[in-house]
C-alpha cells in the first residue's frame, strides 16, 4: 500500500508541474454560466477525463510488461535447465531501462534537457491546434473530451510514471499505479480550476523541483530492482517493503 | 541574472527564463516559458478554422473515455484479474462492459452510421458502410453473450474499431486544417471585419459590405480590409498575401495600402477606394477557394475504384466468414470476417490527393502563385513543353530607347528638345524618352502649344521652333523632308524589330525637315535567361510564340537563349502552332501576360499568366503569377511535380497497403483491433507524406544580394533599375 501512497505523493508534488503546463487549460476551462455547482462538475469531469487516460495507459503499460516477462516466461521453461533465468534478465533488463527513464526525465525538472523536440511534433501540436476549439463548448462531453485527450498530451511527469506502470509488470498494478498519481495530480488541478493562479512562481518552482527529486528517487529505486542482487526476481512488493 | 530583462511568457505573463522557447501562433513569435503555456495559448488564442477538427474530438475524447474503460476492464479480464474468488463478479463485469459499450458504439459509430444511411438512400456504398456493418456486428454478437450468460465478449473489439476510425478521421481533418494554414490569410478576405467609421462611430462590418469612400481604421497588427489611401497616421505594411514578397514597406499619408497587407506598426485611418468584396485580396480568396472546392482527374479516379472497392470488400467478407465457419467457432469466424471489414477501408485512398493539393495550392500561394484548380497543377507536372509569348512576358512590356540615327545633330541637343515635348504624352515611348534624357543628365527644354496627334507623334514649339515627333506619315504631313541616308537607317532598325520615332524641327527661316530617328525596344528580362535555361534543366522544351514580327521575336529568342521560336502569329495561328507542337512533343503550357493571349492560354493544357490583369474573375489562365515573377515559374513546375509525385506515392501506399492486409485478413491473420489500427496508421502515413511537402525549399531568385552588385560579373542579371541600364548599354554596344 505504501507504494501506491509513494505514487499518490508523487503526484501531489508533481502537480506543480501540472500547474505550469495542464493548469493552462484548467484555468482557461473557467467558468459556467450556469453556477458554481456546473462549474464543478466541468473541472471534476475534466479530471476524470484525465484520470481514465493515465488508468488506461497504466494498464496498457503494465500489459506490455506482462506480455514481455510472460512471453520470456515461456522461452525460459523451453530451456528448462537454466531454471527462470532468462525471465528473471527480462524482468531486471525492464527496471533498469524504466529507472534510467525516470531518471532521465527527473533531470529534465532540473533544467537539464537530454534531448530535444518530442514535444512539438505532429501529434502534439495538432491536438493542441484543435484542443482550444474545445473549451468554448458548452455542455459536459467537452470537457471530459478534453481531458481524455490532455493525458494523451506529450508530459515527462507521465512517461516517467509509465515506465514505473510498465516496470510493475502487471495490468492491475500498471493501472492502480497511474491512478494512484493520477489521483494525486487532483488537488492541485481542481484547485487551479476554481482558485486560478494564486500560487506564486516561485512556489512553483520549488514544486517542480520537490517533483523532479521524487521522481528521481523512484527512477533509483526502480533502477536498484535491477542492478541490485538481493532486490531481483520477487516482484514489486519485496522492494516496497523494503524501502 | 542576465543583463537582458526576461521576456514575458505571452501565455501566463511569468518570466520566461531558461527553459523558455518561441513558438510562431496566428504568424508572430511568441515566447512561451513552457510547452503548457504555449499549448494553452495556442488553444485559447489560435484562429478557429478547424471546426469539424474539434467536432470529431468531442466525439474522439467521449469516445475514448468509454473505450478506454472497456478496453482496461477487458485488458483486466483477460489477465485474469477476475479468477479464483472474484469469479463472480464477472457477469457484473460483462454488464458493466456492455453499458459502456452501448454509448461508446452510439457515440463513435454514429457519423458513419449517418454517413452510411445518407449515402444508401441514393444507391451508393460508402466505406463507413463496412466500418459499420464490422463494429455493430460485434457489439450485437456480444450483448448476445452477454445476456445469454455464455460466450466471449468483443465489446472491446466493436468500440476500440469505431475508436481508430475516428481517430483516422480526426487526424484527417487536423491534417487538412494544416495543409490549409498557408491559405488562410488568403481565405481570410471572407471572414474578416473591418472597422467602420460612420458619423464618428466604429462600427465592426464585414468586408464586403465596405463600399468606396468609407472611413475605416486599421489597428497596428491587423490585416487591412479594403484598398484605400492613408488618411491619417503612418505605418509599414507587409503585402506578402498580394505580392508574395514578404518585406516591410513604409506607408504615409497619401500612400495607397492594399487589401490583404499586414498593418505592421502605426495604427492607420484609410479611405477605401473601392468595394470591399472588389479588391485583389477578395478575388484571390474566391480563386483560392473555388480552386479548392474542385478535384482533379486523379481524385475522381481514386474515387471510383473506392466505389467498386467497397461491394467487392463485402462479397470478401461474406464468403471469408462462410469459409472459416465450416472449419472454426462461428464467432472466431465472424472476427475473422470482421477483420476483412475493417482493414479494407480505403480512408487513406480518398486522402491521397486533397491533401497534396491543397499543400502545393497554400505553399504556391505564398509566393504570390494564385492555382485556380488542383487539375492544373497536375496537368503542370505533366508538361513537356512551355511556349512563352514575348511581349510583357519575357521582355519587361515598357520599351526602351536603344539606338539614334541623327542627321547631323547631337544627341544632347536631340533629347532635351524631345523631352522637353514628350512630357506631355503618356505614352510609353514618351517615358522611355524622358528616362533616356534623365541618365544622360539632360534637363527637358520648355515645350508650348503641344498637341497630340493620336497614331501619329505629337508636335509643339520649342524655343520658338516648331518640333514634331512621330511616324514617316506625320512628317510626309507635315510637308518635312525625309534624308534618303535617315530613311535607309530606319529601315535596318525597323527590319531589327524595333519601334522607330522620326524627330524634326524647323529652323528660323527655313522649312523643317527630319533630323534624326530614334529606335526602341522592349528589352528582355533580366531573370528571363536564367528562367529558360531552369526550365531546360527540368526537362522541358521551351519555345517562343510571338505576334511581332520576326527580327524582334529573333532578337529576344536569341538573348534569352531559346533556339525554336515562331513569330508574326494571330491569336489563332498560336493555337495552331501549339496544336502543332503538341502533337510533336507532349502536353503543352503558354506562358503570357494573360492580355493579349487569353485565347492561347485557355487553348494549352496549362495556361500561365504573369503579372496578370487586375481582374481575376476574367482571368482564363490556370496558374497566376505574380507580376514580376517569371523567375518563380521553374520553381513553380518543380513543386508541381514533386505534388504528383506525393500523390502518385499515396495512391500507390494505399492500394498497396489494402491489398496486403486484405490478404492478411482473408487468412485470419489479422486481429480486428490491429486491422484497424493498421487502417487508422495508413491515412496517419498518408498525411505525414503529405506534410513531407511543407519541407521542400521555397524558390530562389536566380539574382545575387544587392549588396554585391558591383562584384557581379557583367551578364549577370541583377536587380532591376540598374540591370537594366546595363541592358540598354549592351545593346547600344551591339547596334
Amino acid at each position: 500500500m505504501s507504494y501506491y501512497a509513494l505514487l499518490f505523493i508523487a503526484g501531489f508534488a508533481g502537480s506543480f508541474h501540472c500547474i505550469g503546463m495542464c493548469g493552462g487549460f484548467a484555468c482557461a476551462l473557467g467558468a459556467d454560466a450556469r453556477g458554481a455547482s456546473a462549474t464543478s462538475l466541468r473541472h471534476v469531469l475534466y479530471n476524470i477525463g484525465r484520470l481514465s487516460t493515465y488508468c488506461f495507459l497504466g494498464a496498457l503499460a503494465g500489459a506490455l510488461g506482462q506480455v514481455i516477462c510472460t512471453s520470456l516466461a515461456a522461452d525460459s521453461q523451453r530451456a528448462a535447465p537454466l531454471l527462470s533465468a532468462s525471465l528473471e534478465v527480462g524482468q531486471r533488463a525492464l527496471a533498469v531501462m524504466a529507472g534510467l527513464l525516470m531518471i532521465l526525465m527527473a533531470l529534465r525538472f532540473f533544467g537539464v534537457r537530454a534531448w530535444h523536440g518530442g514535444t512539438s511534433g505532429f501529434g502534439g501540436s495538432t491536438l493542441v491546434v484543435s484542443l482550444r476549439s474545445l473549451l468554448g463548448r458548452r455542455g459536459f462531453a467537452a470537457p471530459l473530451a478534453l481531458g481524455v485527450l490532455n493525458g494523451f498530451l506529450p508530459c515527462p511527469l507521465v512517461y516517467a510514471m509509465l515506465a514505473q506502470a510498465a516496470s510493475t509488470f502487471d495490468v492491475l498494478a500498471g493501472c492502480l499505479s497511474m491512478a494512484a498519481f493520477g489521483l494525486g495530480t487532483f488537488p492541485a488541478m481542481l484547485a487551479m480550476g476554481g482558485v486560478g493562479r494564486m500560487l506564486a512562481p516561485s512556489w512553483r518552482q520549488r514544486g517542480v523541483r520537490v517533483a523532479g527529486s521524487f521522481i528521481l528517487a523512484l527512477g533509483l529505486v526502480t533502477l536498484s530492482r535491477g542492478v541490485l542482487p538481493m532486490m531481483s526476481g520477487h516482484g514489486l512488493h519485496h522492494i516496497w517493503h523494503f524501502t | 541574472m542576465t543583463s537582458v530583462p526576461d521576456a514575458l511568457c505571452r501565455h501566463c505573463l511569468l518570466p520566461v527564463g531558461r527553459r523558455g522557447f518561441t513558438r510562431a501562433v496566428n504568424g508572430e513569435g511568441c515566447q512561451f516559458c513552457c510547452y503548457g503555456c504555449c499549448i494553452a495559448y495556442q488553444v485559447k488564442n489560435g484562429s478557429a478554422d478547424a471546426s469539424e477538427a474539434a467536432w470529431f474530438l468531442v466525439r474522439l475524447g467521449a469516445g475514448s473515455f468509454l473505450s478506454m474503460n472497456i478496453m482496461l476492464f477487458s485488458l483486466l479480464v483477460y489477465s485474469g484479474a477476475f479468477t479464483g474468488a472474484d469469479q463472480r463478479v464477472l457477469p457484473t463485469i460483462h454488464l458493466l462492459l456492455w453499458a459502456l459499450a452501448t454509448p461508446a458504439v452510439l457515440i463513435l459509430g454514429e457519423p458513419f452510421l449517418r454517413e452510411t444511411w445518407s449515402q444508401a438512400r441514393r444507391g451508393r456504398l460508402t466505406s463507413s458502410a463496412l466500418i459499420v456493418l464490422g463494429s455493430l456486428a460485434a457489439y450485437a454478437y456480444s450483448t448476445l453473450a452477454v445476456f445469454q450468460r455464455g460466450g466471449h465478449l468483443y465489446f472491446d473489439t466493436a468500440s476500440m474499431v469505431l475508436m481508430l476510425f475516428t481517430l483516422g478521421r480526426y487526424l484527417e481533418a487536423a491534417g487538412r486544417a494544416r495543409a490549409s494554414r498557408d491559405l488562410a490569410p488568403l481565405l481570410a478576405a471572407e471572414s474578416e471585419l473591418a472597422t467602420v467609421i460612420e458619423a464618428g462611430q466604429e462600427h465592426r462590418r464585414p468586408v464586403r459590405e465596405v463600399r468606396a469612400g468609407m472611413l475605416i481604421r486599421v489597428k497596428p497588427g491587423e490585416r487591412i480590409p479594403v484598398d484605400g489611401l492613408i488618411v491619417e497616421g503612418r505605418s509599414h505594411t507587409d503585402d506578402a498575401v498580394i505580392t508574395g514578397e514578404s518585406r516591410q514597406i513604409a506607408k504615409a499619408v497619401g500612400a495607397f495600402v492594399l487589401a490583404g497587407s499586414i498593418n505592421l506598426d502605426g495604427p492607420l485611418l484609410i479611405r477605401s477606394s473601392g468595394a470591399g468584396g472588389e479588391s485583389r485580396w477578395a478575388q484571390i480568396c474566391r480563386s483560392v477557394r473555388d480552386a479548392l472546392r474542385q478535384s482533379s482527374r486523379t481524385q475522381r479516379v481514386a474515387d471510383r475504384l473506392v466505389g467498386a472497392f467497397v461491394p467487392i470488400v463485402l462479397a470478401l467478407a461474406g464468403i471469408t466468414l462462410i469459409y472459416w465457419a465450416q472449419r472454426l467457432p462461428l464467432d472466431e469466424a465472424m472476427l475473422t470476417a470482421l477483420s476483412v471489414l475493417v482493414v479494407a477501408c480505403p480512408c487513406a485512398v480518398g486522402l491521397a490527393a486533397p491533401m497534396a493539393h491543397s499543400l502545393g495550392i497554400g505553399q504556391l500561394a505564398r509566393h504570390g502563385c494564385l492555382v485556380r484548380s488542383p487539375g492544373a497543377l497536375e496537368a503542370l507536372a505533366g508538361i513537356r513543353l512551355i511556349a512563352f509569348d514575348k511581349t510583357g512576358t519575357l521582355t519587361s512590356g515598357r520599351p526602351q530607347l536603344v539606338d539614334i540615327a541623327s542627321d547631323g545633330v547631337g544627341e544632347e541637343e536631340l533629347l532635351s528638345r524631345l523631352a522637353g515635348l514628350e512630357r506631355h504624352s503618356e505614352h510609353g515611348l514618351a517615358r522611355a524618352i524622358a528616362l533616356a534624357a534623365s541618365a544622360r543628365g539632360l534637363a527637358p527644354l520648355a515645350a508650348e502649344d503641344v498637341q497630340v496627334l493620336p497614331g501619329r507623334g505629337l508636335r509643339g514649339m520649342v524655343h520658338g521652333e516648331a518640333v514634331a515627333a512621330g511616324s514617316a506619315a506625320l512628317m510626309d504631313e507635315l510637308g518635312w523632308a525625309l534624308p534618303p541616308a535617315l530613311f535607309e537607317r530606319t529601315e535596318l532598325m525597323a527590319a531589327a524589330g524595333h519601334s522607330v520615332v522620326f524627330v524634326g524641327w524647323s529652323e528660323p527661316a527655313l522649312a523643317g525637315r527630319a533630323r534624326a530617328a530614334l529606335s526602341f525596344d522592349d528589352t528582355p528580362l533580366l531573370e528571363a535567361r536564367a528562367t529558360v535555361d531552369a526550365l531546360r534543366a527540368l526537362g522541358l522544351q521551351v519555345m517562343l510564340l510571338s505576334g511581332d514580327h520576326a527580327g524582334a521575336a529573333a532578337r529576344i529568342a536569341t538573348t534569352v537563349g531559346v533556339d525554336d521560336w515562331q513569330a508574326g502569329l494571330l491569336p489563332e495561328a498560336k493555337r495552331a502552332a501549339l496544336d502543332q507542337y503538341r502533337a510533336l512533343h507532349g502536353a503543352a503550357a503558354m506562358v503570357g501576360d494573360g492580355l493579349n493571349d487569353a485565347p492561347g492560354l485557355a487553348w494549352a493544357d496549362v495556361g500561365i499568366a504573369v503579372g496578370s490583369a487586375t481582374d481575376l474573375a476574367r482571368e482564363t489562365a490556370d496558374l497566376v503569377l505574380p507580376a514580376d515573377g517569371l523567375w518563380l515559374l521553374p520553381w513553380v513546375v518543380a513543386r508541381a511535380r514533386a505534388v504528383r509525385a506525393t500523390i502518385l506515392a499515396n495512391l500507390a501506399w494505399a492500394f498497396g497497403y489494402n491489398l496486403v492486409a486484405l490478404t492478411c485478413g482473408v487468412l485470419g491473420l489479422l486481429q480486428p483491433i490491429l486491422a484497424a489500427a493498421v487502417m487508422a496508421g495508413s491515412s496517419l502515413l498518408v498525411v505525414l507524406n503529405s506534410l513531407r511537402l511543407e519541407r521542400l525549399p521555397g524558390p530562389c531568385h536566380p539574382g545575387v544580394p544587392q549588396s554585391s552588385a558591383a562584384a557581379r560579373p557583367a551578364g549577370e542579371p541583377g536587380p532591376p533599375a540598374q540591370g537594366r541600364s546595363r541592358a540598354l548599354a549592351l545593346l547600344k554596344a551591339e547596334s
